[in-house]
C-alpha cells in the first residue's frame, strides 16, 4: 500500500499553470527521489502537500486519510515533515529548546520540564547516532549539525514522511555518508523519504525509486536500479540537453588584468596575469580564499596590500564604483542575498548597475532601456513574459541570466563570476557554460570561481587552485581533472 | 500577460489610497451640508505643510529607514527662519535659510545613519528631542526683539516692508487655488517624476528592497542614505517657509507637534512599505489629504477636537486591516 498518493494535482499562480495533472506515489519505507530542473514544480508540489499553498485540483491520500483541505499544522500532525533547504532554527536558543518549541513538556504548574526534555533529546540523538549536546546553543553548531538537528526534530514527533530539500548542499562527504546511514536505518523502521537533490551520484546512492518532473508535468517514475544518470538527465531536461564538450581554444590578447602580491581578508600574495579573452577558473576548498579574492577585486572588501591593475591602470582599494569604472563586473554568489532586488522588475534589475555609472544622465529613457533588455533577452535566451514582471517570478537559472545581462550592460571587459551556477539546474547550467565561452570569444575576460571541478573542466583555459589563501598551482586546460585539482586543493602534494 | 487578475482589481490594489480618500471625502461631503469650492481648496491649504513633510518621510521610508525628527525640525527651522526674517527683512534670504538649515539637519541625521551606521530610529529620536528643545530654549535665550517681542513665540515683525507680500504669499490664492496648495502639487509632481523616471529614484527603491544587493550593483548606499535624509530635511525647510508665511509666527512648543506621526501615517496610508522598496509617491499626497479631510469632518460635525487623533488612529488601523486581512479573507473564501 502506498503511504502517499497525490493524483492529478493542478496548481496555477496568477493564471500561469505550474503543476499540470502531476502524480506522486510514495511507498512505505522507501527513499523517493523527486527530480526536475529548477522551476519544474517540485517545490510547489511539496508546498501543496504541506499545506503552504492550496491546490487547484486533484486528490491527496496520506496514510489512508483523504486530505481535502490541508494546513501546515494538519500536515505536521499527520506526520509529514518538511526539512527545508534554508534551515528554520532559532539560533539564539539551545538545541533541546529548538526541538520542543511549541510542544514543551511542562509540569503541573506549567513550568517547563527542562530535565525531561534534555533527557528525551539525548535519547533521540543516541538512537540516531548524532553527536550533539542538547544544551548547546544552536548558533554554535556546524551547518551539518544543524541539518541533522532539523531532521532529528522531525523524527522526534514521529514523522512518517520526511521531505528533504537538498539536504547535502552544506555537508562534506563524510557528513553526507553519516546522513545517509541515518536515512537507511530509518527506512528499515518504515519511515519514507522524499529526497530532492541536484546531485546525481547521491541520488543513485540512496534512493529506491524516482519521479521526474519537467515544466510542471509528470514525465516518468520508476526504480532507480532500472535507470542511469544519463537517462535521468535527459528525462529532466528533455531534448534540449547535449552533454558534448563545449570547450574550444580561442585566440587571446595582451594582459588586461594583473594582480601583484595582492593580499586581503582571507588570501595573501596573489600573483596572477590574465590575458584578454581568457577564462580562468578559480577553485579550492570552501574558505580557501578564491571567493574572498573575487570580492576584494570587486571592491566589496578592502585589500590589505599589493596591487590590482586593469589594462595597465591600478584600481583603488575598496570601491565597487571604481572597480566598475575600470571595467570590472562581478556576478556575486548567493544570488538571493547579493543580486536579487525583489521589489523590482526584470528591466529594473537589469539596468540598475549601469545606472550607477551613468548617474549624471538623470532621466531614464524607458524605450531605450526596453530595447537593451530585448537584446539581452534574445542573446541570453531569458525565458520571461514581460520586462515588467517581478524578478521573483523567474526560476533561478533565468534570474542568473538577468544578472548576467545586468553586468554585460555595463560594458565591463572583465567578468568575475562567483559560483554562477549555484542552485541552477542541469539544462540552464549547460546554457550558462555556452554563454561564458561565447563571451570569451567576443573578447571578454572571465574569472570563474566554483567548487565544482567538472564545471572548470568544461570551460576554463587555466585553473588556479587555492589552498589556505594562496594559489598553490595553476593547471592548464588539459591538466584539469577532479583528481589533480583535489590533490592540490587539499595540499596533498606537499605532505 | 495571462494574468488572472482583472485590470480593475489590479488598479484598485495599486491605488487603494484613492479609494480611501474618496470614501473619506464622500463622508465629508455628506456631513458638511454641501461642498463649496472654498471648502475643497482649503483641504489643499491645510495639507500643504504635512503633505510636503510626508513626501520627505516617504523617501526615507522607501530606503527602509525612518525619520522621527521632522516635527521638531519644523519647529526649529521655522523658528529660526522667523529670526532671520526679522533680521534681514528679505523673503528670499528667509527661503534660502529655511532650505539650507533643513539640509543641515538632514545631513546630521543622514551622516549618523549612513556612515556611522546607527539605527535611524535612535538617531532621529535623539535629534527630535534636541531640535524641539533648541527651538524652545533659543526662543527664551535670544533678545526679545529678534523674535518679534513675543514671550514664548517666534513672531514676524509686521512693520517690515515685505511683511504683507510674505503673508499674502502664505494666504493668497491663484484662481481660487491656495498658493501653498500649488507648492504641494508641484512638489508631488517633482517627486513622482524623481521616483518613477530617474536613476536616482530607482536606486532609492533598490536600497529599500535589498541593501546588500543594491551595494553590489555599485550603488553607494551610505551616500544615498545621506542624500535621502537631506532631501527630507530640505522638504521640512520648504514646509517651514510655508508655515511662517501662513501663520506669521511659530510656537516652538506646538509647531509640528506629532507631525512625524502624521507623516508616517500618511506614508503608510499612501501604501508605502515601512520596510522600504515599495510604494508610490502619489499615495503620500492622498494619505496626507485624507487626514486633512478627517479634520474637516470633525469640525463639520462639531465634535470635540480632542477626539481627532483617536479617529485618525482608528482609520489607520482600519485601512491597513483591510489591506492585510482583505486578501487573506478572499483567499479563504475562494478555497472553501
Amino acid at each position: 500500500m502506498n503511504l502517499l498518493e497525490m493524483k492529478n494535482i493542478c496548481k496555477a499562480f496568477n493564471g500561469v499553470p505550474v503543476l499540470k495533472n502531476v502524480e506522486l506515489l510514495i511507498e512505505k519505507g522507501e527513499v523517493h527521489a523527486l527530480m526536475g530542473e529548477n522551476g519544474a514544480g517540485k517545490s510547489t508540489l511539496m508546498n501543496v502537500l504541506t499545506g503552504v499553498h492550496p491546490r487547484d485540483g486533484g486528490s491527496i491520500v496520506f496514510d489512508g486519510h483523504t486530505l481535502e483541505h490541508i494546513t501546515v499544522k494538519k500536515s505536521e500532525e499527520l506526520g509529514i515533515a518538511f526539512v527545508h533547504q534554508e534551515l528554520n532554527l532559532f539560533n539564539d536558543m539551545t538545541v533541546y529548546e529548538n526541538i520542543f518549541i511549541g510542544k514543551e513538556y511542562v509540569n503541573r504548574f506549567g513550568r517547563c520540564d527542562k530535565k525531561r526534555m534534555v533527557k528525551k533529546a539525548a535519547e533521540l540523538f543516541e538512537r540516531l547516532d548524532v553527536k550533539i549536546d542538547p544544551l548547546e546553543k544552536v548558533e554554535n553548531l556546524k551547518t551539518s549539525e544543524k541539518q541533522l538537528l532539523e531532521i532529528s526534530k522531525a523524527l522526534f514527533f514521529d514523522a512518517k514522511l520526511l521531505i528533504l530539500d537538498e539536504p547535502t548542499t552544506s555537508l562534506n562527504n563524510e557528513e553526507v555518508e553519516h546522513l545517509f546511514q541515518i536515512i537507511r536505518n530509518l527506512k528499515k523502521q518504515g519511515t519514507s523519504f522524499i529526497f530532492i537533490s541536484h546531485k546525481m551520484p547521491e541520488i543513485f546512492q540512496i534512493s529506491d525509486r524516482y519521479t521526474v518532473f519537467r515544466n510542471g508535468e509528470h514525465i516518468a517514475s520508476g526504480l532507480i536500479k532500472d535507470t542511469s544518470p544519463e537517462q535521468m538527465t535527459s528525462l529532466m531536461v528533455g531534448s534540449a540537453f547535449s552533454s558534448k564538450d563545449v570547450y574550444e581554444t580561442r585566440p587571446t590578447g595582451e594582459v588586461v588584468l594583473k594582480l601583484a602580491n595582492y593580499s586581503g581578508p582571507g588570501f595573501a600574495n596573489i600573483n596572477l596575469e590574465v590575458k584578454k579573452g581568457q577564462i580562468i577558473g578559480l577553485t579550492g576548498l570552501q574558505g580557501a580564499g578564491s571567493s574572498e579574492l573575487m570580492q576584494c577585486m570587486f571592491g566589496a572588501t578592502c585589500a590589505e596590500g599589493g596591487s590590482m591593475a586593469v589594462a595597465g591602470k591600478e584600481v583603488p582599494y575598496h570601491s565597487i564604483h571604481q572597480a566598475m569604472k575600470a571595467g570590472v563586473a562581478m556576478l556575486a554568489s548567493n544570488r538571493k542575498e547579493n543580486s536579487v532586488i525583489g521589489d523590482m522588475s526584470l528591466l529594473e534589475n537589469m539596468y540598475l548597475a549601469e545606472h550607477t555609472l551613468s548617474a549624471k544622465h538623470f532621466h531614464i529613457h524607458k524605450q531605450k532601456e526596453e530595447k537593451r533588455f530585448e537584446k539581452y533577452k534574445a542573446m541570453l535566451s531569458i525565458k520571461a513574459q514581460s520586462s515588467s514582471d517581478s524578478i521573483l517570478s523567474l526560476s533561478g537559472g533565468n534570474q542568473q541570466k538577468v544578472f548576467l545581462a545586468r553586468w554585460l550592460n555595463t560594458n565591463a571587459d572583465i567578468l568575475l563570476l562567483d559560483n554562477p551556477t549555484q542552485g541552477i539546474d542541469v539544462g540552464a547550467k549547460a546554457e550558462i557554460y555556452k554563454l561564458i565561452l561565447e563571451l570569451a570569444r567576443e573578447g571578454k575576460t572571465i574569472l570563474i570561481n566554483t567548487l565544482e571541478i567538472p564545471e572548470i573542466q568544461k570551460i576554463a583555459d587555466y585553473c588556479a587552485v587555492f589552498y589556505d589563501g594562496r594559489i598553490v598551482k595553476i593547471l592548464e586546460h588539459e591538466e584539469i581533472n577532479e583528481q589533480t585539482v583535489m590533490l592540490y586543493s587539499t595540499n596533498a602534494v606537499n605532505v | 500577460m495571462t494574468s488572472k487578475k482583472k485590470p480593475v482589481s489590479r488598479f484598485l490594489a495599486q491605488y487603494s489610497f484613492i479609494i480611501v480618500f474618496v470614501t473619506i471625502f464622500i463622508i465629508f461631503a455628506i456631513t458638511s451640508n454641501g461642498l463649496t469650492v472654498n471648502g475643497i481648496m482649503n483641504i489643499f491649504r491645510h495639507s500643504a505643510v504635512i503633505g510636503i513633510i510626508a513626501i520627505g518621510m516617504g523617501m526615507v521610508c522607501l530606503i527602509g529607514e525612518i525619520d522621527l525628527s521632522v516635527g521638531s525640525m519644523l519647529a526649529l527651522d521655522s523658528g529660526f527662519a522667523v529670526v532671520i526674517y526679522n533680521l534681514s527683512g528679505s523673503i528670499l534670504v528667509t527661503l534660502l535659510f529655511c532650505l539650507a538649515f533643513g539640509a543641515l539637519c538632514g545631513v546630521i541625521n543622514g551622516m549618523l545613519v549612513g556612515y556611522v551606521k546607527m539605527p535611524a530610529f535612535i538617531v532621529t529620536l535623539a535629534t527630535m528631542l534636541i531640535f524641539r528643545s533648541f527651538a524652545q530654549y533659543f526662543c527664551q535665550a535670544i533678545p526679545k526683539d529678534l523674535c518679534g517681542g513675543g514671550s514664548s513665540v517666534y513672531r514676524m515683525v509686521n512693520s517690515i516692508d515685505s511683511y504683507q507680500a510674505f503673508y499674502g504669499f502664505g494666504n493668497g490664492k491663484v484662481a481660487s487655488v491656495p498658493i501653498v496648495g500649488l507648492v504641494l502639487v508641484v512638489i508631488v509632481v517633482l517627486f513622482t517624476y524623481l521616483t518613477t523616471s530617474t536613476k536616482f529614484g530607482k536606486k532609492v527603491y533598490a536600497i529599500g528592497s535589498n541593501v546588500k544587493g543594491a551595494s553590489m550593483t555599485g550603488i553607494n548606499v551610505e551616500l544615498m542614505t545621506v542624500t535621502v535624509f537631506v532631501i527630507a530635511g530640505v522638504l521640512v525647510g520648504v514646509s517651514s517657509f510655508l508655515w511662517i508665511a501662513m501663520n506669521a509666527s511659530s510656537d516652538p512648543a506646538t509647531t509640528g507637534k506629532s507631525y512625524e506621526m502624521y507623516a508616517i501615517a500618511s506614508v503608510v496610508l499612501g501604501g508605502i512599505s515601512m520596510s522600504g522598496g515599495r510604494g508610490k509617491c502619489l499615495g503620500i499626497l492622498f494619505g496626507a489629504m485624507s487626514y486633512t479631510v478627517i479634520d474637516k469632518i470633525i469640525v463639520a460635525l462639531k465634535m470635540d477636537s480632542l477626539i481627532n487623533d483617536a479617529i485618525k488612529g482608528m482609520i489607520l488601523i482600519l485601512v491597513i486591516l483591510i489591506q492585510i486581512a482583505g486578501p487573506q479573507l478572499k483567499n479563504k473564501l475562494q478555497h472553501k
